[in-house]
């Protein structure tokens, strides 16, 4: 992807290139394991209008890579390659399947002068191993939630079936990868929860309660609220790629219809006298035209235990949106659909209306918002409760920041120093351009707080943060 | 491929491979280092190793038979690369790319140099004095220094082929030293010998452009040592007092770096830095080279070259780290855990204060010279490369 710098001379400026995907495959060594069947071991490869045998070399290179750095560490190969021009990531999911993604480095092209030709210059230590590391963890994750693991596949239809499985999810999911934009959260991902009092959070609970009683064949719901999750009845792990899925993929693409004025064709046809403003964002679209065919989305959670197949019903009113989470091997009648319909939609329409007004009064109660001031990120490792008040649109095509990216690499870097001793601690960064980083660990939780004081001390700017830290996060970390 | 590659494996093993002319380098680390200091440490073996042979040779040797087993030029000098290995984990040296004078009172110095600065013949282009590895005093010939600055790298290649070599703990050495930052190509013949045996303490290292020149530098020697003694100069050494962190005044500091950076060109100083002993928690070579890959740490953050930043405080449960780097100078110091972030702070000011009152003992300002070559013979680029040679023959 191609920027403009603003760095201009002349008339000739000087070109940025953001990093972008240069490759992705998947392979698995057992499947050619003798010569002359390299070809068996590539299972997904992306670009696929690259010749064969260059496939094979890279694929090849790959692997004497790994086995290279299992003579130093047995245990724990290789991560990543860097290079001059790109950077490659490792990933070995399942045992013997490797996913490496490669990703150019961004360069600065220079424009030609006096008759020399234009150059490039390779910007190698600008990207974060963490940030791409967890990128590419997470597009496994994200197959995986849609397709099962690989071994499964693999069993029930052989090579041929895993990798048209691959080639449908990885075709489509990799355009959505904006790699230019991705940054800290990424390594976090984590899900952000909507603030709610006890009232409103115990009414959500009981609606939640009576219809798994009503609706015996729902397994597990999940309750979320302008995009941020209330509660969740799935394992942690599974909950947060959902949460990805449905914030950056399913809710997006449903929001439209909503915002429509009234005499809008694009809005939904509802019941005759307007019971409720419910409707499925996944399944039927109509409720009341027989003829359409409708379908749900398949997940797959517990994996490492249980490996259900489930259903995915995702139904929505106003701001309100309910997960129901069926066994896949039953079969969902349009009757069913029209049961839940009448059940959940006006229960969910009062409930969605219900937590807006008690949201405003808790509100102008707590007075006007303090948090703009602060510009932060925090994430709790224990619930992977998320916050920033410095990304301020999350969609699936860029999450836009507030801040230089080079504060939020700062910010990257800091991360990746947590990570290295699982203790309480705290870095205070003083960049270039005179802002202050302050990043505190207590107690599997991180805050990274940006403070634009060009003139202040690591005195002063420590007591900004613990003002920060007592009103916001009640005196969570307690390191002076 | 790329010239330059790393590869890291997870958990922070870091694989760096660095290739220079024929030769490749690979090292395999688990430390904090980043692959850019890596990569550093991996240039230094390979200058330390051209130190023995010069680059010419090197490539020279490659040209004609590309199998070539160099391993048979460098049998015995295995030691020598062990030790700058073990060197560099745990000097801050190589670090800061600076070196470290002995503090001395400035008068001491001064004596000190003029003896040094006296005591020339033709060809002669340096003269070190050194105590347990710590700079006394230093002499360069001025053409040379016009020509080319001598880099605080090629000293402590040189230092530690000194120290690696036990064979010059007695009697007088003459060897073919190459200075590889200096001049890869070609060779100084290097004089060394101790002035206290049997301690072994003062080593005096004499270097000329002459390869003949041994009864004249030696006799240079004679005159130094004649010198030293007429003003007690040996004594004035040996009793000299080590920076201790104590003398900064803030309980809580554990140890520093200082290194200054505003020095004026002109007085074509050698980059140094001052730091005290090594005291507890950290007196053990294991928890020497833990604070030193702290530093490294530090250091690769303040100076990243995409995004360096002016100040990193970092907090631990073990201890506090405080690394700041303005215009004139560059500091990176260790304090309890306990110590608050005022004191801190504080204690910067205090350490200014220090240094300031102590920089005339702990840096060397103005290098002494002296003129020995004749114009006609300025310029060094022409190679004397030496390919059948022994390495660290006494005579």
């Amino acid at each position: 992807m191609l920027m403009i710098s603003p760095r201009m001379a002349s008339g000739m400026q000087e070109k940025q290139y953001t990093p972008s995907l240069l490759s992705f495959f998947i392979y698995n060594p057992k499947f050619g394991p003798r010569e002359g069947e390299e070809e068996k071991k590539i299972l997904f490869y992306h670009p696929s209008e690259v010749e064969k045998n260059e496939k094979i070399r890279n694929v090849g290179l790959c692997e004497a890579i790994v086995q290279f750095t299992r003579t130093f560490c047995p245990t724990k190969p290789a991560k990543s390659l860097h290079t001059q021009k790109n950077r490659q990531f490792f990933h070995e999911p399942e045992e013997n399947f490797w996913m490496v993604m490669v990703v150019r480095n961004p360069m600065i092209e220079k424009p030609s002068k006096d008759g020399k030709p234009a150059t490039i210059e390779y910007q190698e230590e600008e990207i974060l191993d963490s940030v791409y590391g967890a990128v590419l963890r997470q597009c496994y994750s994200m197959y995986k939630l849609f397709n099962g693991t690989f071994s499964r596949a693999f069993e029930a239809g052989g090579v041929e079936l895993l990798r048209q499985k691959l080639e449908k999810f990885f075709y489509r999911y990799l355009q959505t990868l904006h790699l230019q934009s991705c940054d800290l959260l990424d390594v976090f991902g984590g899900i952000s929860f909507f603030p709610l009092d006890k009232m409103t959070y115990l009414k959500i609970q009981s609606f939640v309660n009576r219809v798994e009683e009503s609706l015996s064949l729902v397994k597990y719901t999940a309750f979320l609220y302008n995009d941020q999750l209330i509660w969740s009845g799935l394992e942690q792990d599974d909950m947060r790629i959902l949460y990805k899925y449905l914030t950056t993929s399913l809710f997006p693409r449903h929001t439209e219809p909503e915002l429509a004025g009234r005499d809008s064709p694009l809005r939904p046809e509802v019941a005759g006298n307007l019971l409720h403003y419910g409707r499925f964002l996944t399944g039927p679209a109509n409720l009341k035209d027989p003829e359409a065919k409708f379908r749900f989305p398949r997940i797959f959670v517990n994996t490492e235990d249980s490996y259900e197949e489930l259903h995915l019903i995702v139904y929505k009113a106003m701001s309100a949106a309910v997960c129901f989470m069926i066994n896949a091997s039953v079969e969902l009648t349009r009757e069913f659909c029209e049961q839940l319909d009448a059940l959940v939609g006006p229960q969910l329409t009062l409930l969605a209306s219900d937590i807006c007004e008690q949201y405003n009064i808790n509100r102008r109660i707590s007075g006007p918002e303090k948090e703009p001031q602060f510009k932060f990120i925090y994430f709790n490792h224990m619930n992977l409760a998320e916050k920033s008040t410095i990304h301020m649109r999350k969609t699936a095509s860029v999450s836009l920041t507030s801040v230089h990216p080079d504060l939020m690499k700062i910010l990257g870097d800091i991360n990746c120093d947590f990570a290295r001793v699982d203790e309480d601690e705290e870095i205070i960064v003083k960049a270039m351009t005179d802002y202050w980083v302050v990043g505190k660990k207590s107690d599997q939780r991180e805050l990274y707080v940006i403070l634009n004081q060009k003139n202040a001390n690591l005195i002063e700017v420590n007591e900004e943060v613990k003002r920060l830290c007592a009103t916001q996060f009640n005196n969570i970390f307690f390191l002076d | 491929t790329a010239s330059r590659e790393q590869l890291r494996v997870r958990y922070g093993h870091i694989i760096v491979f660095l290739q220079k002319g024929p030769l490749v380098l690979v090292s395999a680390s688990k430390s904090h280092q980043s692959e850019l200091q890596l990569r550093s440490e991996l240039l230094h073996v390979y200058h330390q190793i051209v130190s023995m042979l010069t680059q010419a040779s090197i490539n020279r040797i490659f040209q004609c038979r590309k199998n070539y087993d160099l391993r048979r030029l460098l049998f015995g000098s295995e030691r020598v690369l062990d030790a700058l290995l073990d060197v560099m984990e745990t000097e801050a040296g190589f670090l800061l790319s600076a070196v470290q004078c002995l503090p001395l009172a400035p008068s001491t110095r001064d004596t000190i140099s003029q003896i040094l600065q006296k005591a020339i013949t033709p060809n002669l282009v340096l003269s070190i004095l050194l105590y347990n590895g710590q700079l006394v005093s230093i002499v360069q010939e001025k053409m040379v220094i016009e020509d080319a600055r001598l880099k605080s790298t090629d000293l402590h290649l040189l230092l530690n082929l000194i120290r690696a070599s036990s064979a010059f703990q007695t009697g007088e050495i003459w060897t073919p030293i190459c200075l590889p930052c200096f001049n890869p190509d070609c060779y100084f013949y290097t004089y060394v010998a101790y002035l206290d045996p049997p301690d072994c303490t003062i080593c005096l290292v004499l270097l000329s452009t002459d390869k003949d020149a041994f009864y004249a530098v030696a006799e240079c020697k004679r005159k130094i040592e004649e010198g030293v003694r007429t003003h007690n100069a040996l004594q004035c050494i040996s009793k000299v007092q080590l920076c201790q962190v104590c003398h900064v005044g803030v309980a809580e500091l554990r140890h520093f770096l200082f290194k200054p950076l505003d020095v004026p060109d002109h007085h074509s100083q050698l980059p140094q830095f001052t730091s005290p002993e090594v005291e507890a928690p950290y007196s053990t070579e294991e928890k020497r080279i833990y604070l030193m890959d702290l530093y490294w740490h530090l250091h690769s953050r303040i100076h990243s070259t995409l995004r360096p930043i002016k100040l990193l405080y970092h907090a631990t449960q073990r201890e506090t780290l405080l690394a700041l780097v303005t215009g004139k100078f560059e500091m990176y110091a260790c304090f309890s855990p306990l110590v608050t972030k005022s004191t801190a702070i504080g204690a910067v000011t205090k350490l200014l204060r220090w240094i300031k009152k102590e920089e005339d003992c702990l840096f060397i300002r103005s290098p002494p010279k002296y003129s020995t070559t004749p114009p006609e013979a300025r310029g060094f680029s022409n190679s004397r490369v030496q390919t059948n040679k022994t390495l660290f023959g006494t005579i």
